[in-house]
């Protein structure tokens, strides 16, 4: 781990990250007073046991892959969007509003209306700190920030009033028609359309930043604001959309959320998949695959977690530990990386 | 008894050697140069000398005894002061703060009377005249470098290192640094001085050690030298013949600033209103020390920074509204002062940071999809033709921040000087290039001129700018103080308006 020359040293990190978390994990189990060997024998279980849990890990990936893009996007541009979480909210609202109230448009029309409606809607929450980014240069990661809270408590007043269910008193909204509902794919389980709608999504956004002059002077920006600027690429522009984007993506995760699993609004719906998502584009290294990727092994872990806390009474809080645990070492590895290119540079540069 | 000895001292980077088995000897009262292209381990050692870097292998003795220094604190106990290259000091601090800042034997309230009176006496009796009371941000940069010596003299220091320490000096400004060398020379101090200007290693040097990749190469009595057998054994080589400027340059201006300004909110005026001509087929020199205007120029002309009054006219056609990508189409090409932050996006590739300036148009876009192979082909191309070379097996997918300086540089003129081209803004083009690369560069720049294009050179080098340009300009304090002819230039008249004495006053001495 001394320093990076060619991909060995890359696959020896990641192998010490595995042995390192899979370390602490047990450590973490046998604080539990449980036995390491049986709570893994049903973490595994809980993941490959049936169709059933397996496909759970999908449904758990899906709006932490969309999330996690939408913060990719806006990390690669040097846009540092924190509100994906409110912007989920906002997405999961419109959406539900849309299919709910637009009832004279028929059913799946209705639905992908709805998603779009959310999708817009969640763009323009984020555009809100692009252009204070951009015109106030207020730093957009206390905005987002901000914002999450004006989202997540308008969501909570909306269930309690306009969006309310007439028949009930629980602050939330009426159930969706199931014709605007996102389908089920396979028998018994829950897994739904808008898990390929992510994955779409994933790849739309790879080919967007590999293959287009779009994405190239997203990345241009995101690296080098200043000398895209100089060479006379619009960085509002770049941040703006990117902004947009990013905001879009998540709110389209609350959407399908609503959609596909609660088919009602209610609160805490987003189950802080926001937050989580900063981490997965971090680990990902704002590659879209990469959060593929890591969205699903994150889901996984949470899906076996889940099975032990059932069995075994291990709090699958372990999973978020963990998660903290690869941040920080992937995080430090990047430190230690960094550490040995600057004294090389420093080296070259001394020789003046 | 010499002051210091260092011997075979030996430091590699990553498995490069950047100083080979070297040696170094300086007495008491003595000036000794270090003399080297970028690259050659004249930083590498005097960092070693001064705790930044440990030596692999070799001593170092102070006065006939043994030292081993981890940090540049651990030197200057010793006695031994540096001036880097780039000050360290305090902008918002004072002159007495700065001096005492970090000081051993400061008390938890500091005594600044008593600190303040050796300051004024050391100054005194060095000639370092300078407001102990003054910030440091108000200060010019030849004050400033005061005020380090000052820092390294009240710290007790007998051996100051100086690391390039005229750069950013008018040549009368050097003279009087000069007299200050001179000066603490006759009180005993030792001084290692680094610098790869050879006027000036022949007028205050007693002796010269030069080094070239990383080995030592000559130790020299500078009374028994000349600047050729400096020059050669610095390169290794003799310098190839000075460039060529064909023909004069055409009537027509291609490029012509008219009662041009920059005012900047709350930080006044940054160009004063000045007329600008170039001329097809010219290259028009800007001198001046650094900070006077230089940045601000390019980049009125560039666009980057909108100018406040004044119209800009490019061939004719006026291009004041214009947006920076306008204005390159249009003509106006830039080789910016500061490559890896406003000319190169340093975390990409060769072939991306090509296409920079040319990613939106065809043959590199295709509608809004990338075009690859044109991508690759102009890479491919670009980097025969500039003669960029990049290490290792990925070659033009080589990540820019992995490139040497010469070939970051190469990079951003093979990517500016494009067909459109009418005028080149050229800022510190060869600043941090070894000869080779600087000597390319300037031939480039030449060539330019030679086709008929503009060029505005603006370089501290003041030897650079003599070198290539048809005429001077000198920028002082935002205005341009005075233009001179390229047979009527000399570093004398020159070094006068740099220090913002105007023409006429000049025709009176």
């Amino acid at each position: 781990m001394i320093q990076r020359k060619n991909g060995k040293n890359t696959l020896i990190d990641i192998f010490l990250i595995i042995i390192i978390t899979v370390l602490i994990g047990t450590l973490l189990i046998v604080m539990c007073g449980a036995k390491p060997a049986a709570a893994y024998n049903l973490f595994f279980h809980g993941i490959f046991g049936n169709i059933s849990s397996f496909s759970e890990i999908f449904v758990k990936a899906c709006p932490l892959i969309l999330t996690g893009l939408g913060c990719a996007v806006a990390f690669r541009t040097g846009f540092f969007n924190i509100g994906a979480e409110g912007q989920f909210y906002v997405g999961a609202m419109v959406t539900t509003m849309v299919a709910l109230k637009l009832t004279m448009v028929p059913g799946i029309l209705r639905m992908v209306l709805a998603l779009l409606a959310g999708f817009l809607a969640g763009g323009l929450w984020a555009l809100i700190a692009a252009v204070f980014k951009a015109k106030f240069n207020i730093s957009e990661i206390i905005v987002t920030i901000m914002l999450n809270y004006i989202a997540i408590n308008f969501l909570g007043y909306a269930v309690r009033s306009f969006l309310m269910d007439q028949g009930g008193n629980v602050p939330q909204s009426a159930k969706i028609d199931p014709s605007v509902q996102l389908t089920t794919l396979i028998r018994s389980t829950r897994f739904h359309t808008g898990i390929l709608i992510a994955v779409g999504c994933v790849l739309l956004v790879w080919f967007l930043m590999e293959k287009t002059t779009v994405g190239y002077e997203l990345r241009a920006v995101g690296i080098n604001q200043r000398a895209s600027a100089c060479t006379g690429i619009s960085v509002m522009k770049n941040i703006v959309f990117s902004a947009f984007l990013s905001g879009g993506l998540a709110a389209l995760a609350g959407g399908i959320e609503v959609l596909a699993i609660q088919k009602k609004l209610l609160e805490g719906i987003s189950a802080g998949c926001g937050y989580t998502a900063v981490l997965i584009a971090l680990v990902a290294f704002n590659n879209p695959l990469g959060v593929l990727a890591t969205a699903v092994l994150y889901a996984t872990m949470q899906v076996g977690a889940g099975s032990m806390q059932r069995q075994l009474g291990v709090p699958s809080a372990i999973v978020n530990i963990l998660m903290g645990v690869v941040v920080i070492l992937i995080l430090g590895k990047e430190v230690f990386h960094m550490l040995g290119r600057c004294r090389t540079l420093t080296a070259q540069k001394g020789e003046k | 008894m010499p002051l210091l000895e260092m011997k075979h001292i030996c430091k590699s980077f990553s498995g490069v050697y950047a100083n080979e088995n070297i040696s170094l000897t300086v007495e008491k009262g003595e000036i000794h140069a270090l003399l080297g292209e970028n690259g050659a381990g004249k930083t590498t050692l005097v960092n070693i000398l001064f705790g930044l870097y440990t030596a692999d292998e070799g001593e170092i003795y102070w006065k006939e005894q043994p030292v081993h220094f981890s940090s540049p604190k651990e030197a200057i106990a010793t006695g031994i002061g540096m001036v880097q290259q780039h000050f360290s000091l305090v902008r918002k601090m004072t002159v007495l703060d700065n001096v005492i800042l970090n000081l051993r034997g400061n008390r938890f309230v500091l005594n600044r009377a008593a600190a303040k009176k050796r300051l004024v006496e050391l100054a005194e009796k060095y000639q370092l005249y300078v407001d102990p009371d003054a910030k440091v941000c108000d200060l010019s940069v030849g004050e400033q470098q005061r005020v380090e010596i000052l820092k390294a003299l009240y710290r007790n220091v007998e051996l100051l290192i100086l690391d390039e320490p005229t750069g950013v000096l008018t040549p009368q400004e050097t003279e009087q640094f000069f007299e200050v060398l001179r000066s603490l020379k006759k009180e005993g101090y030792g001084i290692i001085i680094i610098t790869h200007r050879m006027s000036e290693i022949m007028s205050i040097s007693d002796k010269v050690t030069i080094l070239r990749d990383g080995k030592q190469v000559a130790d020299l009595v500078t009374a028994q030298t000349n600047p050729d057998e400096l020059s050669h054994y610095m390169i290794g080589r003799a310098l190839s013949g000075e460039m060529v400027l064909e023909g004069q340059p055409k009537e027509e201006d291609i490029l012509y600033l008219e009662h041009i300004s920059l005012e900047k909110r709350h930080r006044g005026k940054h160009l004063e209103p000045f007329d600008l001509h170039i001329r097809k087929g010219e290259i028009l020199g800007i001198a001046g020390v650094e900070g006077n205007g230089q940045k601000e120029l390019a980049e009125v002309i560039t666009g980057i920074q909108k100018h406040t009054s004044g119209k800009i006219w490019l061939d004719g056609e006026e291009i004041s509204h214009q947006s920076i990508y306008e204005r390159y189409e249009s003509g106006v090409s830039y080789i910016s002062e500061d490559r890896q932050k406003d000319s190169l996006v340093t975390g990409m590739s060769i072939t991306e940071n090509l296409i920079l300036r040319d990613y939106r148009k065809p043959p590199f876009a295709k509608g809004i999809l990338t075009n690859r192979s044109a991508i690759m082909q102009n890479a491919a191309e670009k980097m025969k033709e500039y003669q960029v070379r990049a290490s290792g097996k990925s070659g033009a997918d080589t990540i820019v921040r992995l490139l040497s300086g010469g070939n970051q540089q190469k990079l951003i003129i093979a990517r500016e000087l494009s067909k459109q081209a009418k005028v080149i803004v050229a800022s510190q083009p060869t600043r941090g290039l070894d000869i080779g690369a600087t000597e390319f560069v300037r031939s480039q720049l030449v060539a330019q001129r030679n086709k008929g294009k503009g060029v505005l050179l603006i370089s501290a080098d003041l030897e650079e700018i003599m070198a290539v340009s048809d005429r001077i300009a000198v920028l002082f304090g935002g205005k341009i103080v005075g233009i001179l002819n390229r047979e009527e230039a000399t570093v004398q008249k020159i070094g006068l308006l740099m220090g913002g004495i105007t023409g006429e006053e000049i025709e009176k001495q």
